[in-house]
């Protein structure tokens, strides 16, 4: 059972290895290095209590009754720890405004959100685990635009494998042996992959028939592909030649851990506990492991020698005050695994590990264009909002020499309807029954009652389609979060202040994704609604305009790339096992490593980075507690000793 | 009376020695098994006593109103899936010895109030909605074996782990007496395993063996009664799950409105922190409704969902006896049939009595649990014609997007 510590017990004392962020990333390292008994405090400077039988029915509650059912709404407000949330930006016609946490002075929108809480953003992911190709690894090398990795798919692999087994993912394998993305033929998944959904197989029909991308000049197939999901789904019994799988069940409870079982809230919240988390990491930890919450680190403390010693933080009570009061801890090493935009904003103000001049820059994101469609009504109901947010895609626009001449993108299958584009299914009541009134704000009078708006309602959403484009955005050193001291939290640490802006490179992928959305929904007989236009003279969020044509964007919660990983100390903030070249007892673990993104959601990809980071941070430790080993022959120097090597 | 032992098979019961039997009363000599035919016989004893504890424990939780008492309907909701987890252990055990489980019988399923077979005591356990006399019957139910030491009388046992004692000898002995092979004779391919039937109430694990055999009666007495001389069962020590007190002590917890502390011992009441259990806010019913009553009133409504509720159960026997019978795959099938369950009688329970003297004196209608033989064949037609719409094997994934409602 996971258990959780007070701050105050970690005051002036000595851990071996001091984690920041009880996220995915962090909580990995911890469980790690635990296990091989070194001793860990992980401070979270969010709260907890869903690692409980009654947080997780408490959860439960917060999220029904949130009006807007946003990646954030079971967690509560914390003043003390805030969060960004989707819901602090709107547009105001010529742009766009951002209250809440973050400052923004960019161009566009930074749409994306992520959460402090014990367990961090895996609390509301929705569980996507996707390796990246291989080629995403190179892609300066071979199409000219974005940053090189300093390592390769082949260095990463052993830990993707690692990774899907400690979080347990459900797929297919031998499909993404088919995207070139597994080698291994007798490799498979621990578990089988979640069912395909209906609205998958409606897109199925469309296998075999190609669609033309007008930018990139070139015809695609289509070919409909599972997704593998860190998901309890059927173990298979072949896993791990042939031991299969025990799926992990729910925290806080005996005998509940369910599979999926198509609750279709994943994001924010899977209410059988299906969806790995964190908190089942957390809850293996070793006695070795303590995790205390509500613990915001302000400080990591350098020393005179360019050596860390150790953090200073504030722990608070009551999350809505943010009176704290401060102490201070001491490690050999410390991770950073806050997230990267937590990461860059502490390393700034802490004044570390800007050698380069890349920390806090080349923030990146997977923005990405939602399309929607009625199908048609021949083809009767196609079952949205069934399982989980996405269990295919289209993977064929990922790769290729067209991301020469703009970005790749991934279409992701929507299962939850027009949901996320236009807030269905509330949003079809609003308008069936005129909610709002009409343009002049008179009541509608074709507004829809009774058993004509159920007809309505079911036939509508019951057809709606939802194609979300994931566009891979490259690093570019423009896009950064910094931070200034005009602008902070209630508790007075500095709030991340961003730039962020889309790249020619980048709309030119958004431009054609939009072409192949179109050329797919009328292959496929659907009616499309797609509509990115301002309304009344209010552009939408996200908004922008490229060759007099109306586009509009999401964030799809993907930050990555502000500790950039890299060779070579002068442009990179990190190296391949994600230590900062500055000092070499720091480590910043995260999506804020990565050089680039892919089109692949990045968890997986982290998980597998911070578990390559635990074994060298292993190393460094046992390196550092060794003891010199003199060997000299005594027995034939007869009487003195004679010192032939040292070895250190 | 002193029961007189017959070598070839039960008194009193019909058909093959090579068939564990669905018995009345008192059709099984309170002795030690002594040949396989009268092992597999116990086997099915310990299937029927294992379903028999499940329509009363369904039947509290229904009855408690949503939203309320959540500590509580999780509890019961944990003894449930375990008692499933028995049944599906007993299933594999008598499978394992060459036996062909029996679950969807009419017979198989006893009329309520029923009394606990092979029992010493005179109990009776009927369909009670969630109260303190419902916790009360649970308890005599899964009353552990060291609160009452005394051997069982001519009459029957006295408690549930007895009998599984009984089981676990004539095991012992048969495999020492017949040698291992001998005994464990059934085919592996019946057996329901762990991606079968995975993470309710622990691990189904197929039984193939002694170690094993004597694994699964481990699981099924030690969940209910609890580890010898303590309140936990051994989940952590056989699955990695979290400690949990045995179902014994779980309703005494519900019962007295309190958790055990970390000094209390299965012979003291609970000490620790209160749990906040709210008996008015539970449906009442008549532990003595039935079909024949329904239909006795002009709004049929009631009579219709009672009836239609005890076709679907009829089903659920049907998928269950298809699942131990040679398809341990299609237990998944189990799933909707038990929401569909669940739906029905939340429908019933939300509706009063249809008697105006029990309405005035605030019954509500309930499920009744009563299958004839021809909700059986109708039940078997229907779980058939399912499994032949749903492709299921060990190498997909399990997908029922083919399976239609009934």
């Amino acid at each position: 059972m996971t258990s959780t510590a007070n701050g105050t017990v970690a005051h002036r004392r000595r851990y071996d290895v001091i984690v920041v962020g009880a996220g995915m990333a962090g909580s990995l390292v911890a469980k790690q290095l635990g296990r091989q008994g070194w001793q860990v405090l992980v401070l979270e400077a969010g709260t907890g209590g869903r690692e409980t039988w009654e947080g997780h029915l408490d959860a439960v509650e917060t999220f029904r009754s949130a009006v807007a059912k946003v990646p954030n709404s079971p967690f509560r407000r914390n003043a003390a720890a805030p969060s960004p949330d989707v819901l602090d930006l709107a547009p105001d016609g010529v742009g766009f405004t951002a209250n809440g946490y973050f400052v923004q002075n960019g161009e566009l929108p930074y749409g994306t959100d992520y959460l402090r809480a014990v367990g961090g953003s895996g609390m509301h992911w929705m569980g996507l685990c996707l390796r990246m190709h291989p080629d995403d690894f190179a892609t300066q090398a071979r199409y000219g635009y974005g940053r090189d990795w300093p390592i390769g798919y082949d260095d990463l692999e052993p830990y993707y494998t690692a990774a899907e087994r400690e979080i347990g993912v459900a797929g297919d394998a031998e499909e993404q042996r088919a995207l070139g993305i597994r080698s291994d033929p007798h490799d498979v998944y621990p578990m089988h992959k979640i069912p395909p959904s209906y609205v998958d197989e409606v897109c199925r029909s469309l296998d075999g028939h190609t669609v033309h991308d007008p930018v990139a000049v070139e015809d695609f197939t289509l070919t409909v592909f599972s997704v593998p999901h860190g998901r309890n789904s059927t173990p298979d019994p072949r896993y791990a030649g042939g031991l299969g799988y025990r799926p992990t069940g729910a925290v806080g409870l005996p005998n509940y851990g369910e599979r999926c079982v198509g609750n279709a809230s994943c994001v924010p919240f899977c209410p059988v506990q299906a969806r790995w988390t964190p908190l089942r990491t957390q809850a293996e930890f070793a006695d070795c492991v303590t995790l205390a919450p509500r613990c915001v680190v302000t400080q990591v403390i350098n020393g005179s020698d360019g050596r860390i010693r150790g953090v200073e933080y504030r722990t608070y009570d009551d999350p809505e005050s943010a009176a704290s009061r401060p102490y201070r801890a001491e490690a050999d090493v410390v991770v950073v695994a806050a997230h990267s935009i937590e990461n860059a904003r502490l390393l700034l103000a802490s004044g570390l590990a800007n050698g380069s001049g890349e920390l806090g820059r080349n923030l990146m994101d997977h923005p990405t264009m939602l399309t929607w469609a009625l199908t048609s009504a021949d083809g009767g109901q196609i079952g949205p909002f069934r399982g989980p947010g996405s269990t295919s895609g289209w993977e064929a626009f990922r790769f290729g020499d067209a991301r020469a001449a703009r970005a790749p993108f991934r279409i992701e299958i929507g299962n939850w309807g027009w949901g996320w584009a236009a807030g269905a299914p509330m949003s079809n009541v609003g308008t069936a029954l005129g909610v709002g009134g009409d343009r002049e704000g008179n009541i509608v009078s074709a507004a829809v009652f009774g058993t004509k708006l159920r007809h309505t309602l079911g036939d509508q959403i019951g057809r709606q389609l939802q194609l979300q484009f994931a566009m891979e955005q490259p690093a570019d050193r423009d896009n950064r979060v910094t931070i200034d001291d005009r602008y902070r939290d209630a508790m007075g640490n500095p709030r991340p202040v961003l730039t962020y802006n889309l790249s020619e490179h980048v709309k030119k992928g958004i431009v054609a994704a939009k072409r192949v959305a179109s050329a797919i929904y009328a292959q496929l007989g659907a009616q499309e609604h797609t509509d990115h236009s301002p309304r009344d003279g209010v552009a939408p969020l996200g908004y922008f305009r490229y060759r007099d044509q109306d586009y509009t964007y999401a964030g799809a919660g993907h930050g990555a790339g502000t500790h950039i990983m890299g060779g070579d100390p002068t442009s990179s903030v990190v190296d391949s096992f994600q230590r900062c070249w500055d000092h070499p007892n720091l480590y910043a673990v995260g999506c804020g490593s990565m050089p680039s993104v892919g089109t692949s959601n990045p968890s997986l990809t982290m998980v597998a980075l911070a578990l390559r980071s635990a074994e060298q941070i292993h190393r460094d430790l046992v390196e550092l507690h060794r003891p010199a080993n003199l060997s000299g022959d005594r027995a034939r120097a007869g009487g003195s000793v004679t010192i032939t090597e040292v070895h250190p | 009376m002193t029961p007189t032992h017959h070598p070839s098979g039960v008194r009193g019961a019909t058909g093959s020695e090579s068939e564990g039997l669905v018995l009345g009363d008192q059709e099984l000599p309170f002795a030690l098994p002594e040949n396989l035919p009268e092992l597999r016989t116990y086997l099915q004893g310990a299937l029927e006593i294992e379903h028999l504890t499940i329509p009363p424990y369904l039947t509290a939780m229904y009855t408690i109103r949503a939203g309320t008492n959540q500590d509580a309907y999780y509890t019961i909701r944990s003894v449930v899936l375990e008692e499933m987890l028995h049944m599906t252990l007993v299933a594999n055990l008598l499978n394992a010895v060459g036996g062909r489980p029996r679950v969807a019988r009419p017979d198989f399923v006893r009329s309520y109030p029923a009394k606990l077979p092979y029992s010493a005591l005179d109990v009776t356990i009927p369909l009670q909605h969630f109260s303190p006399e419902a916790m009360r019957t649970f308890l005599l139910i899964e009353r552990p074996q060291h609160v009452d030491d005394s051997l069982p009388s001519g009459k029957g046992w006295t408690s549930i782990g007895q009998f599984y004692d009984f089981i676990r000898t004539g095991l012992l002995t048969l495999v020492e007496e017949l040698g291992e092979d001998k005994v464990f004779c059934g085919r592996r391919e019946r057996q329901v395993g762990p991606a079968d039937f995975y993470n309710s109430g622990g691990e189904a694990l197929p039984v193939t063996d002694l170690t094993s055999a004597l694994l699964a009666l481990r699981v099924i007495t030690e969940q209910g009664e609890g580890l010898h001389d303590s309140i936990f069962d051994s989940n952590d020590q056989l699955f990695g799950e979290q400690r949990q007190a045995a179902h014994y002590f779980r309703f005494n917890e519900i019962r007295t409105g309190r958790t055990y502390g970390p000094h209390d011992t299965p012979d003291t009441p609970p000490t620790g922190p209160e749990i906040d259990v709210r008996w008015d806010q539970a449906y009442r019913i008549d532990p003595n409704a039935s079909i024949a009553d329904y239909a006795r009133y002009e709004d049929t409504a009631v009579h219709e969902h009672a009836v239609a509720f005890n076709n679907a159960y009829a089903e659920l026997l049907a998928h269950l006896e298809i699942a131990f019978n040679g398809l341990p795959r299609f237990m998944i099938l189990g799933v909707p049939a038990m929401l569909r369950l669940r739906d029905l009688a939340e429908r019933l329970h939300h509706n009063p009595h249809p008697d105006p003297d029990k309405k005035s004196r605030g019954y509500f209608a309930s499920a009744t649990f009563e299958i004839d033989q021809h909700q059986i064949e109708r039940g078997h037609e229907i779980a058939s014609a399912r499994v032949h719409t749903t492709n299921l094997n060990a190498k997909l994934p399990v997908d029922l997007s083919a399976v239609e409602p009934s």
